[in-house]
């Protein structure tokens, strides 16, 4: 057996965190939430708004911190190595953890979990675990996966599984479970009122005694208005906020008796172009370049975003693969219309550009209008067409008419701290009709399709580190798959004379209550 | 009248029948589900296996005669999105929606009766005038501004009242003003005009002759004959606020069909879609069925017509 990484994620273990004080779990703590969790099954999850829910009371064996650096939680240790050239992870899981019901978590509840996972009438994201050829259960506290090839994302996707406990579920049956989840996190369910409210409890045998809420109920009402979730702040009917509004987030800076944290959500945007008919401008690399050059996003995120917006380079800080070394195009509007010239554009040409509208993302729609602006007034005219989320989805995908003939605003997401590989063979990747690989892409570049292919497979977080970076090398160099544009950012806030909180993501977005507390 | 009843009950649902189709038909124009609720990596497997879970690999027709079949013994399918029976997500929300529309519309007449009857007694004067901008306001002012500026007047600024949510009496005050004064200007203007035409009538003229005090001939007298025609409008209003109330619902969280219904339509959730419009329809169809009914009870020339 050829050893390549011996508990790896042990590095960042749980003693290194900063430890919150012990506390007394008491009384009701309301917040309120923007978005609305659908399901509160992770293994039947099919966005990522819903890890806002299950996120509470469901946990992982491998999670990241509040600093983004993935840490071992359900897992005691595990191990990446090989056997017969084919990837094996072993995991040790943490002796002690149980269930709400009281169930101890065993090797089997993560088995069960993983078939779950893998059954495509439960999980919409069955295929994630395509690359795992067996599942073999050592004693009831350690396992061991192994795969058919190397899953490049596995490792980044915090291994995926989720503890899932076989004999409660089996007992009560499917419909009841959904209806009252049980987990290992620090929250147990008590009951959920859909379009209003989830009430959660305090698990009191919960296994983290550091990092662990220090109030006993926890009310989360949904508010969708932005104002109206900031008229519940104000009013005190909530202590704790969700996406404050872009525009309010200087005003609530300012506000006696609260804090805010702000930090980038998990999503990435871009420009796409169309490189792949052959008569548009775009297949000239010095068109795309010209793009680049021509968009001051910089100005857009202060002025439209309201500061909630960070520029990148391909891969954003703190996502595997990031290079501090990659910088964003400057604006530079003289250039652009330079190398438009150059490429036999001297009067510039008319291109649609969709433009997505979605409450998704706050100021989407007007940052997508401002950034063809600036394409216009280089000579990319913009005729801008508005795209709600299901138009928009269905003019990207590349297995059904129309396709995408121009620019259009696009974004992948892959939590936090993220990870390119995945989203990449679906935008970057040359569309490949019944292998799931391209289904977004508007690019043919054999040698990215290569080095993507390879990036896919190599689960050595070293190697793999190296092969994102060369990728995000020509990427940028060529804008292929598209221009990145920023990543967004979300503000929280909470009332400081009442509430003590601090930010984890769960596992990829901030809306986590894994050490919250009343003052 | 049995004949009647059993004539409109036929003519609803002949109505609904069609409301199906054209529901099951928009809805399904609006594009692929599926697409939305897969990854972008997803293969075509996987897609292709949630197509047949939902039974949306089958032809169209095939599909709405299986949603109708189901539909008659309660069945509308799960929601994509919710994994749950689209049934019980419109059912459970719609105590709410019926709350809000109710208050909604017991808002609207209390404004739109006085205000109609008093520009009717002083027509072309100043309370005339003034109630009847006042009336205009609702339907000049879009009720999501409305809405926000009730929140930050009378929670915000005043706190007297609830920004949001929904369980006390307390909730519905704001969420039923921002949806009831819409219609107020309408209301107003049938009160005031059906009463303009009572008082000018020979009975009005022979109690004023008779000496009757005229507090008693306006708000008796005239005001029982005015309120037929208001009357009969009440269904049509209580139905369109039913339909109508999303845009309050969100702004109120207010767990209300129409937010549902409006959410569904953005994420292709065609069952949801299908029982919150079906509902709806049958709402509709029934209030208007009512108010049929009693315009019949109240006017036997009607019911002799019919």
């Amino acid at each position: 057996m050829k050893q390549w990484i011996i508990g790896l994620a042990a590095a960042a273990s749980l003693a290194a965190l900063p430890l919150a004080p012990a506390q007394a779990q008491s009384g009701t703590l309301t917040v309120g939430l923007g978005a609305e969790a659908t399901v509160m099954d992770p293994t039947r999850s099919s966005a990522g708004v819903d890890q806002y829910f299950f996120g509470q009371m469901f946990e992982q064996l491998v999670r990241t911190d509040p600093d983004l650096k993935q840490i071992n939680w359900l897992a005691e240790s595990w191990a990446l190595s090989e056997e017969g050239g084919k990837p094996v992870i072993t995991v040790k899981i943490r002796p002690g953890v149980t269930f709400h019901n009281g169930d101890p978590v065993t090797s089997a509840d993560f088995q069960y979990g993983m078939q779950r996972q893998q059954d495509p009438k439960l999980s919409r994201f069955s295929h994630l675990l395509n690359a795992v050829e067996a599942f073999e259960v050592i004693d009831n506290l350690s396992f061991r996966l192994r795969f058919k090839e190397g899953d490049g994302s596995f490792i980044t996707s915090n291994l995926h599984l989720w503890a899932m406990p076989k004999r409660h579920i089996e007992k009560v049956g499917e419909e009841e479970y959904q209806r009252a989840p049980v987990g290992t996190g620090p929250w147990k369910f008590v009951s959920r009122t859909v379009k209003e409210e989830l009430r959660l409890e305090a698990y009191e045998g919960y296994w983290n005694k550091q990092n662990r809420p220090a109030v006993k109920n926890l009310v989360i009402k949904i508010i969708p208005e932005d104002l109206t979730r900031v008229a519940a702040y104000k009013t005190g009917a909530i202590d704790w906020i969700d996406a404050v509004p872009p525009a309010a987030t200087a005003e609530f800076a300012k506000l006696e008796n609260t804090s805010t944290f702000t930090a980038v959500t998990g999503n990435n945007l871009f420009l796409n172009f169309n490189t792949h008919q052959p008569n548009s401008p775009f297949n000239d690399v010095r068109v795309r370049r010209a793009a680049a050059h021509a968009i001051d996003m910089d100005a857009i995120i202060k002025r439209v975003l309201f500061d909630q917006g960070e520029r990148y380079a391909e891969i954003g800080r703190g996502t595997p693969g990031y290079d501090p070394d990659l910088k964003p195009y400057p604006y530079d509007p003289r250039r652009a219309r330079a190398l438009l010239a150059e490429a036999g554009h001297p009067r510039g040409f008319e291109v649609p550009c969709y433009n997505l509208t979605t409450p998704r993302e706050p100021n989407i729609k007007e940052m997508g209008e401002a950034a063809y602006a600036y394409l216009s007034a280089i000579g990319i005219r913009c005729q801008i067409r508005q795209l709600e989320y299901g138009a928009w989805i269905n003019l990207g995908r590349r297995d059904a008419p129309p396709e995408m003939d121009g620019i259009v605003s696009w974004m992948w997401s892959h939590g936090l701290p993220g990870d390119p590989g995945t989203p990449w063979l679906g935008h970057l990747h040359s569309y490949q009709a019944g292998k799931g690989l391209g289904s977004y892409s508007y690019t043919d570049n054999p040698e990215m399709d290569a080095l993507l292919r390879q990036q896919q497979t190599t689960m050595d977080p070293v190697k793999r580190e190296a092969l994102l970076k060369q990728i995000a090398r020509i990427k940028h160099d060529q804008v292929l798959g598209g221009l990145t544009t920023y990543r967004p950012m979300v503000t929280i806030a909470w009332r400081t004379s009442k509430v003590a909180f601090k930010p984890w993501p769960s596992p990829g977005f901030w809306r986590n209550f894994q050490e919250i507390g009343l003052k | 009248m049995l004949a009647l009843v059993l004539r409109r009950l036929w003519q609803g649902a002949i109505s609904i029948l069609g409301a199906s189709v054209i529901i099951f038909v928009i809805s399904r124009l609006s594009g692929d589900p599926v697409v939305m609720l897969v990854p972008p990596d997803a293969p075509p497997s996987l897609i292709a296996e949630i197509r047949t879970q939902y039974g949306l690999d089958q032809p169209l027709v095939w599909q709405y005669l299986l949603f109708v079949g189901h539909a008659l013994s309660g069945d509308f399918g799960n929601s994509y999105r919710w994994q749950m029976p689209a049934l019980k997500l419109i059912l459970d929300r719609l105590p709410a929606t019926i709350q809000l529309a109710a208050c909604g519309l017991l808002f609207s007449v209390a404004l739109a009766v006085p205000i109609g009857v008093l520009s009717a007694v002083h027509r072309g004067g100043w309370i005339d005038r003034i109630g009847r901008i006042f009336a205009m306001l609702g339907q000049a002012m879009p009720a999501f501004w409305v809405g926000l500026l009730l929140i930050l007047v009378f929670a915000v600024q005043l706190n007297w009242l609830p920004a949001f949510g929904h369980g006390t009496p307390a909730h519905v005050v704001l969420p039923a003003i921002a949806l009831g004064w819409y219609p107020v200007a309408a209301q107003t203007r049938i009160v005031r005009s059906a009463m303009l035409d009572v008082l000018d009538s020979d009975h009005i003229r022979l109690s004023r002759a008779l000496g009757t005090p005229e507090r008693l001939i306006v708000w008796k007298y005239a005001l029982r004959n005015a309120a037929v025609p208001l009357l009969t409008m009440l269904g049509v209003y209580f139905a369109a606020m039913l339909g109508g109330a999303f845009v309050v619902e969100t702004i109120f969280a207010w767990p209300g069909v129409g937010r549902t219904v409006v959410e569904a339509v953005f994420s292709r959730d065609f069952p949801v879609v299908q029982a919150g419009v079906l509902f709806t329809s049958i709402l509709f169809v029934l209030s208007n069925l009512l108010v049929d009914l009693s315009y019949g009870l109240v006017d036997p020339r009607i019911r002799d017509v019919r």
